[in-house]
């Protein structure tokens, strides 16, 4: 499951040279200041387009292939079931609805990579220190990101961060309604970060996807509000999931500790490996 | 569930005064280079004290009361069971026990601010802007942590991060086997971490757990061995896991997609919510 030691073979050289978080100067007036936590605007939920609502009201333009999956995950949910959507399951969002913030996100910048920081998940790195994809890299929900720095008003100070990622495994949806991304996870997702020129703790994602499901590059500028009363919280998805999958069948734990269906007549699931039980 | 609204605005004035990532100058020359990736010894697993065996081999310093838990807990998992151990159900291993480094550990230095990142978790916060311990936070597995910074050669580049943490929640445990630490959660964790002045590309954490689980306070020395090809993985917990916990019971999902005992002669889960409960 885990190449760590073949993959990191191969890319041994090129990472040799990269220090993260070495000993080199770093200028921190050389770029923005995103600290703090940040949010999703008051009101918006965690549909993929702010402005518009989840699911089909997203308009996304899907093939008709994954039209009709969209559809079908849709007409899942409103009968009990999940539809497409993998996160009942604890399963990280990765990229691109991690970017959501479905809770707050904080970004950490340095010269050579610019981490962003989640409540439940690893952090996700933006390479910024010039390196090319990596063509052994074991794919990820995450994918691998590389970042540039660009100063657009040319004040001498970096405003605006353009990131690149690729190389996914799946499956991956942008949303809870389970909009889907293509299960080939050759997805390319482009992204330009920036604080809004008229306010400063506001901050823009215009995330562009690029996937075999569409018919077209999708753009949406996700926003996020800057809260400096920093509070983080811990969230173990885990900790009280009362969702359980036994084989292909969604189950739920009552509160009183049983098994229960999540459809109406559901069946409950098959218990063939157990001994009969004695009445 | 949780009432962030509340809670931050108590936190309002200590919160201001910490810039995280603000754009003050960082003197990176003044702190030690603890780049790279840190991985457990080679040939070591995952028990606490590295130098013993996981388990009894241990010899922690429990209190009776706790020396049978764990006892009983080797027993469980001897049978098929897991014991006190809940990581098998993708809970954190939370404080001090993320700190085994079963995967590898990324340290992120900044003024204010030492991460600790992790491939499964989020990441661990030490705080060095001098703040003092909250009165208010939510508990949490991996504690609050406030740490201080020492130059202890006097050579005008600090060498040591003193941290302690605080503010738990569990239950937890320091390995595997099922080692508890006490219910109250009052645990106190102190570690010391610095690279081995005669070899940079080792890395100690001395920890020191006091709890009222045990008789005394109990150190080890952690080691951690630098890796400088860095790559890192998506620990997806969840994306694999093949147990399910269904009251007190745990079971496993079989390779064919059916649910089985994990133990000899375990009935299966009562189907009392279902309409045809009898299985078939």
């Amino acid at each position: 499951m885990r190449k760590r030691y073949a993959t990191a073979a191969v890319i041994g050289v090129a990472a040799a040279l990269l220090t993260i978080s070495g000993a080199a100067a770093f200028d921190e007036s050389k770029y923005p200041d995103w600290g703090g936590q940040w949010k999703r605007p008051r009101g918006v939920g965690t549909q993929w387009d702010q402005t518009r609502p989840s699911g089909l009201g997203q308009q996304a333009p899907l093939t008709l292939e994954y039209q009709a999956i969209l559809e079908t995950s849709i007409k899942d949910q409103a009968t009990g079931g999940q539809g497409t959507d993998g996160h009942v399951t604890c399963l990280t969002n990765g990229m691109p609805r991690i970017m959501t913030a479905t809770f707050p996100i904080e970004f950490v910048v340095l010269p050579a990579v610019t981490y962003v920081h989640f409540e439940a998940f690893m952090p996700r790195r933006i390479y910024t220190d010039g390196r090319p994809f990596p063509t052994a890299e074991e794919p990820s929900y995450l994918g691998y990101s590389i970042g540039k720095w660009l100063d657009t008003d040319n004040d001498g100070r970096f405003d605006t961060l353009e990131v690149e990622t690729r190389n996914f495994k799946g499956p991956r949806t942008y949303e809870n309604s389970g909009l889907l991304l293509h299960r080939d996870n050759q997805s390319i997702l482009k992204e330009r970060v920036f604080l809004d020129k008229a306010n400063p703790d506001l901050l823009h994602d215009e995330i562009t996807v690029i996937d075999h499901a569409l018919t077209r590059p999708w753009t949406v500028d996700k926003t996020y509000r800057r809260d400096r009363n920093v509070l983080w919280v811990e969230d173990n998805c885990s900790e009280n999931n009362n969702h359980v999958v036994v084989g292909k069948e969604n189950y739920f734990l009552s509160a009183d500790g049983f098994l229960m269906p999540t459809k109406m007549d559901q069946p409950p699931p098959d218990l063939r490996y157990f001994k009969p039980v004695q009445k | 569930m949780l009432d962030r609204g509340s809670i931050a605005a108590v936190a309002l004035v200590a919160a201001m005064i910490a810039s995280i990532c603000g754009a003050h100058a960082f003197d990176e020359s003044k702190y030690p280079d603890w780049s790279g990736q840190w991985t457990r010894p080679r040939g070591l697993a995952t028990q606490w004290d590295q130098a013993k065996p996981a388990g009894l081999g241990q010899q922690a310093p429990l209190i009776p009361e706790y020396q049978k838990r764990l006892e009983d807990s080797i027993a469980d998992q001897a049978a098929g069971g897991q014991g006190l151990d809940t990581r098998y159900k993708c809970m954190t291993n939370g404080m001090p026990r993320v700190m085994a480094a079963i995967f590898p550990l990324e340290f992120v230095i900044l003024p204010n601010m030492t991460y600790v990142n992790f491939e499964a978790f989020m990441p661990r916060r030490i705080y060095t802007d001098g703040r003092d311990f909250p009165t208010d936070e939510e508990p949490s597995f991996m504690g609050y942590s406030i740490g201080k910074w020492l130059d202890t050669d006097n050579d005008g580049r600090y060498d040591t991060l003193e941290v302690e943490t605080r503010d738990f929640k569990g239950p937890r445990t320091v390995e595997f086997s099922g080692i508890p630490l006490h219910d109250d959660n009052e645990t106190v964790v102190k570690e010391r971490i610095f690279l081995d002045p005669a070899n940079p590309e080792v890395m100690h954490n001395v920890i020191t757990i006091i709890d009222h689980a045990f008789t005394r306070p109990w150190t080890v020395d952690k080691r951690y061995r630098r890796i400088h090809k860095i790559i890192w993985f998506e620990d997806n917990c969840n994306e694999n896991n093949h147990h399910i916990v269904i009251g007190d019971q745990n079971y496993f999902v079989s390779g064919d997609g059916y649910l089985m005992p994990t133990r000899k002669n375990q009935a299966p889960p009562d189907l009392r919510y279902f309409k045809n409960a009898d299985g078939k």
